[in-house]
C-alpha cells in the first residue's frame, strides 16, 4: 500500500542534504540504513542519479561512488537499458551480520558523540514536555510504549523506539527539536535493531519509556529529563559494547 | 455584559472586536475546508452513481480545487482530503494532500502508509482526524508539531466528509503557527494590556504577552466550558473572551 515512491517522516530525513567531508560515506550510510530499516523495500527502484544527487545535496560523481560502494555491499543492483536503473536488493546474509558490518563503519568516538547528541535532544524535550504537557498530549507516547512492549521484530521495535522520541519532542511543542530528532533517528535507527533484538532489553526500554511518561505527566521536569537521557545513554552504551567486539 | 460582535468596534468594545476579527480570519480557512468537503462528497457520489467503489485515482479530481485554495488563501499551507481507512477500493488508507512550499510551489505529500515500513502509517489517532469523526462537527486541532506532514508547528482545521450518511474521512487545511501569528498579532497589539489566544485545552496559540508565549499552557480556567457557553468570563484577574465560531479564547492579563 505504498502511496508513492518516497514517504515523509523518517524518509524525509533520508533525503535531506548531506553536508560532510565524508560525503560518499554519509550517502552510503544513509541509503544503507534506509534499506536495513525497510524504508526502502527490496526491489524498489531508487530515483534517477541526478534526481537522487539533487535530493541528497551531493554531486552526481559523489553519488556514483556511493552507489558503487552499495553495489559492493550487495545492497543495490544496477540494470542498464530500458526499464533500467538502481534497485534495492537485500542480500541473503542474515540481517544481524549486515547490521554489524554497518556498525563497523562507526568509531566508538562517533557513537559516543551520536549518543551525546541524542541525550541532549531527548533530555531537553522531556524537560520541556513536562512543563508544557496536558494529559491528552501523552496519548501518542502511551500508545507507542504499549506497541513497543508487543512489537515482534527488531526493525519494528527500532521504529517504535524512534517514534517515542519524536513524539516526546512534539510534546515539548518544539518543531526544531522534532526535526532534529527525526534526522537523528534516520542515523541511529538501523543500528538500534542490534540492541533491540533481545526481548529482555525491549522490556527494559518499554519500562524506561513508561517512567519518562509518568515523570512528564507529574510535571517533574528534571526527573523526566534525567530518565530520558539515561534511557538513550544505555542504548548507546550497548551499541558501543557490540562495536568493541567487532 | 453580552457580546454583540457584529456591533463591537475597536473604539466601543476592543476585546469583542478583536475576538470577532480572529474568528473571521479562521472562518476564511474554514470556507476553504468546506469547499474541499463539498467537492469530495460530490466526487464520491458521482463515482457511486457510476456503480463503482471510489479508488485513490478518483481523488486526483480534487487537485485543481486544492491548488486553487492553496494559491488563494494566504493562511493555508496544506490542504486536502484524508480518507477513512476502508473507504477506497484499491488502498487501505490514503491522503490526497498538497502543500505549498516556501518558493510558492504546490507539491503533493508523499507518505509511506505501509505499517511494515513506517511507524507513522496510522493517521487515525491525530486530533484533526478524531475530532470531526467523533463529534460530526468541524474542529481546530493544535497548536501541535505536525511530524506527519510538514514538521511545522501548526493549526489544522478539519471537517467530516460524509458519504451515504457515513463518515468517509476529513477535509482539512493546515495553518502554520507563524502565519497565524502574523495575521492575529497586529490585532492583539491593539488591545491596551497583554493579550493571548489559547485553545480549549489552555495551549497558547498566539501571544502578545512575553510572559506567556505560544506553546505554553495557561492552567486554571476551564476553557472548554467557556467556549461551550460562548460568553466572556473572568478567572483570577484574567479576562476571558471566546472568539466567535472558533475554539479559541482571548485571554487578557
Amino acid at each position: 500500500m505504498r502511496q508513492h515512491e518516497i514517504d515523509g517522516g523518517a524518509r524525509k530525513a533520508l533525503f535531506s542534504p548531506v553536508d560532510n567531508r565524508a560525503r560518499v560515506d554519509a550517502v552510503v550510510r544513509r541509503i544503507g540504513d534506509a534499506i536495513e530499516l525497510g524504508l526502502l523495500a527490496d526491489g524498489e527502484q531508487l530515483p534517477g542519479e541526478s534526481e537522487l544527487a539533487g535530493q541528497l545535496g551531493v554531486s552526481t560523481v559523489t553519488l556514483r561512488e556511493a552507489l558503487m560502494a552499495l553495489r559492493q555491499q550487495g545492497l543495490v543492483t544496477t540494470r542498464r537499458g530500458r526499464g533500467g536503473g538502481s534497485f534495492v536488493s537485500l542480500p541473503e546474509v542474515p540481517a544481524d551480520d549486515r547490521l554489524k558490518a554497518r556498525l563497523r563503519g562507526w568509531s566508538t568516538e562517533e557513537l559516543r558523540d551520536l549518543g551525546d547528541h541524542w541525550a541532549a535532544l531527548s533530555g531537553a524535550a522531556a524537560r520541556l514536555a513536562a512543563q508544557r504537557t496536558e494529559p491528552d498530549d501523552l496519548r501518542p507516547l502511551r500508545r507507542t510504549a504499549q506497541e513497543l512492549a508487543r512489537a515482534g521484530d527488531a526493525a519494528a521495535r527500532s521504529r517504535l523506539y524512534g517514534r517515542f522520541h519524536v513524539e516526546l519532542a512534539a510534546a515539548a511543542q518544539s518543531a526544531r527539536l522534532t526535526r532534529e530528532q527525526i534526522a537523528l533517528q534516520g542515523e541511529i535507527g538501523a543500528l538500534l535493531c542490534l540492541v533491540l533484538a533481545s526481548d529482555e532489553y525491549r522490556e527494559e526500554v518499554a519500562d524506561r519509556h513508561r517512567s519518562v511518561i509518568s515523570a512528564v505527566q507529574d510535571g517533574a521536569h528534571e526527573t523526566a529529563g534525567t530518565l530520558a537521557e539515561r534511557c538513550v545513554r544505555e542504548s548507546t552504551a550497548r551499541l558501543v559494547a557490540i562495536r568493541l567486539t567487532l | 455584559m453580552g457580546v454583540r460582535p457584529g456591533l463591537a468596534t475597536l473604539a466601543t468594545d476592543p476585546e469583542a472586536w478583536v475576538a470577532a476579527q480572529v474568528g473571521g480570519a479562521l472562518e476564511a480557512v474554514f470556507e476553504a475546508v468546506a469547499a474541499t468537503r463539498a467537492e469530495t462528497a460530490a466526487l464520491l457520489n458521482r463515482v457511486a452513481a457510476a456503480g463503482r467503489r471510489p479508488a485513490s485515482a478518483d481523488l486526483a479530481a480534487l487537485r485543481p480545487g486544492l491548488h486553487l485554495r492553496l494559491a488563494r488563501e494566504e493562511l493555508v499551507s496544506g490542504a486536502g482530503f484524508v480518507a477513512a481507512p476502508g473507504l477506497l477500493a484499491d488502498v487501505p488508507a490514503w491522503l490526497e494532500w498538497w502543500q505549498s512550499g516556501a518558493d510558492g510551489d504546490v507539491r503533493p505529500l508523499l507518505l509511506d502508509l505501509d505499517p511494515g515500513h513506517s511507524a507513522y502509517s496510522d493517521y487515525t489517532h491525530w486530533d484533526w482526524f478524531t475530532l470531526p469523526r467523533d463529534t460530526g462537527r468541524r474542529a481546530v486541532a493544535g497548536p501541535y508539531v505536525d511530524y506527519l506532514c510538514s514538521d511545522e508547528y501548526s493549526l489544522t482545521l478539519s471537517e467530516p466528509v460524509l458519504f451515504r450518511g457515513r463518515f468517509a474521512g476529513v477535509a482539512a487545511a493546515d495553518v502554520y503557527l507563524r502565519h497565524f501569528e502574523a495575521a492575529v498579532l497586529p490585532l492583539l497589539l491593539r488591545l491596551p494590556g497583554p493579550a493571548r489566544l489559547v485553545n480549549a485545552r489552555g495551549r497558547v496559540a498566539a501571544s502578545a504577552d512575553p510572559a506567556h508565549l505560544a506553546g505554553s499552557l495557561t492552567r486554571g480556567p476551564d476553557f472548554g466550558e467557556l467556549l461551550t457557553e460562548g460568553r466572556p468570563g473572568t478567572y483570577d484577574g484574567l479576562r476571558l473572551v471566546p472568539c466567535r465560531g472558533v475554539p479559541l479564547v482571548l485571554v487578557l492579563a
